[in-house]
């Protein structure tokens, strides 16, 4: 897969309902994310947003054609990232990501469960590992 | 005149060093009035066990309000505004701090920079003094007393809007003749926070949910929500 191009991969990781468990209790998050589903979007960062109640990124996806399209990545409270010590000073805008997440029910929109930076150092929200039941993904 | 001088650096000193200590420094919570359970020598944050709702029945109105929810615009949330008392408390990750005075309750809630002093008032009087939250109206007027152990809070007159916007149970209508109980009680570490919605105009039964806190070291932080922000839930 070219390491440019859209790679919005869906991963067909149909997790059981009871992994999404841990973040059933966050504000309306499987109201607006489906989180039997995860799939994986890579592009440059063109907008950061360490904002409550949820913070945001806005990703340029190129596409296999070559069209630019915008994602919009969520995540929890900026606050509660920063209580987790998540280094924001790591994302800067023009750099490239892959974030790894719930698709949204609206267009093109993502979760993030999890990210890869260019240098390859892979996160979570809540900067805990994540594992098979779920845990370290979003907040 | 030197030992005044020092006198007067030292407390610009100690003012400076106040005034720009950080958010996160830890507070020292004021002495609990006598007679008063203690909810406020710890701060507390979502996750102190399992939260239990129960079953209601909706009148005919009030299925037809549920159902015409919808999560994409009519979530108040997207305006920073703190709907209804359960849904606040809903909301995982923030932090809750309590000050208790011999005639108020002070409770502070991260989510939405909510600052809400409440009248301690003598619950069989007639009309008692009643507050709201200064910048969220919604919220209604409050007045509380001690049940033993428990804190009571009672609220009138909040704004249509709804109970819960949060998974299978978003939408949940409230309307303005809807009156909100909450009882706040302490057993070691966990605060359990039962909530109970009365809305004749919604709902034939009452609503109830109980939410469980855990006492945190954590300190409120400034949350600073605008509308233009929490109302970004699309690419453009």
């Amino acid at each position: 897969m070219n390491h440019k191009s859209l790679t919005v991969t869906l991963l067909a990781l149909v997790l059981l309902a009871s992994a999404a468990q841990p973040t059933i209790a966050h504000h309306s998050v499987p109201v607006n994310f489906d989180q039997s589903r995860e799939i994986t979007i890579e592009g440059v960062l063109t907008d950061i947003k360490w904002v409550n109640p949820h913070a945001h990124f806005r990703v340029n996806v190129t596409e296999a054609g070559g069209s630019v399209i915008e994602w919009l990545v969520e995540m929890g409270a900026a606050n509660t990232m920063k209580r987790a010590g998540f280094p924001m000073e790591r994302f800067v805008v023009g750099d490239r990501v892959t974030i790894i997440g719930n698709p949204g029910r609206r267009d093109r929109t993502i979760l993030l469960n999890e990210t890869v930076l260019k240098d390859g150092t892979r996160m979570t929200p809540t900067m805990r590992p994540r594992t098979p039941d779920g845990a370290g993904s979003a907040n | 005149m030197r030992s005044t001088a020092r006198t007067l650096l030292l407390a610009f000193v100690v003012i400076a060093t106040g005034w720009t200590t950080d958010a996160a420094a830890q507070r020292v919570a004021p002495p609990v009035p006598a007679g008063q359970p203690d909810l406020s020598s710890s701060n507390w944050i979502a996750g102190g066990g399992p939260t239990v709702f129960n079953d209601w029945v909706f009148t005919d109105a009030g299925k037809k309000r549920f159902e015409a929810y919808d999560f994409k615009k009519d979530d108040p949330a997207y305006g920073c505004i703190g709907a209804s008392w359960t849904r606040i408390y809903l909301n995982p990750n923030v932090v809750i701090q309590v000050t208790q005075g011999t005639d108020f309750v002070r409770l502070q809630y991260e989510w939405m920079d909510i600052d809400r002093r409440i009248p301690l008032i003598d619950p069989t009087v007639a009309n008692p003094k009643r507050a709201n939250v200064p910048g969220h109206p919604a919220l209604g007027y409050s007045a509380a007393w001690y049940d033993g152990e428990t804190l009571v809070i009672d609220t009138v007159d909040v704004e249509p809007g709804y109970i819960t916007t949060m998974v299978e149970r978003a939408g949940m209508p409230q309307s303005r003749r809807m009156h909100t109980v909450e009882r706040l009680r302490r057993q070691g570490d966990v605060l359990t926070i039962q909530t109970t919605h009365v809305d004749a105009a919604n709902y034939r039964t009452p609503v109830e949910t109980v939410i469980r806190y855990r006492a945190t070291d954590w300190e409120l932080m400034h949350y600073g929500c605008t509308p233009e922000e929490a109302a970004v839930v699309s690419p453009r």
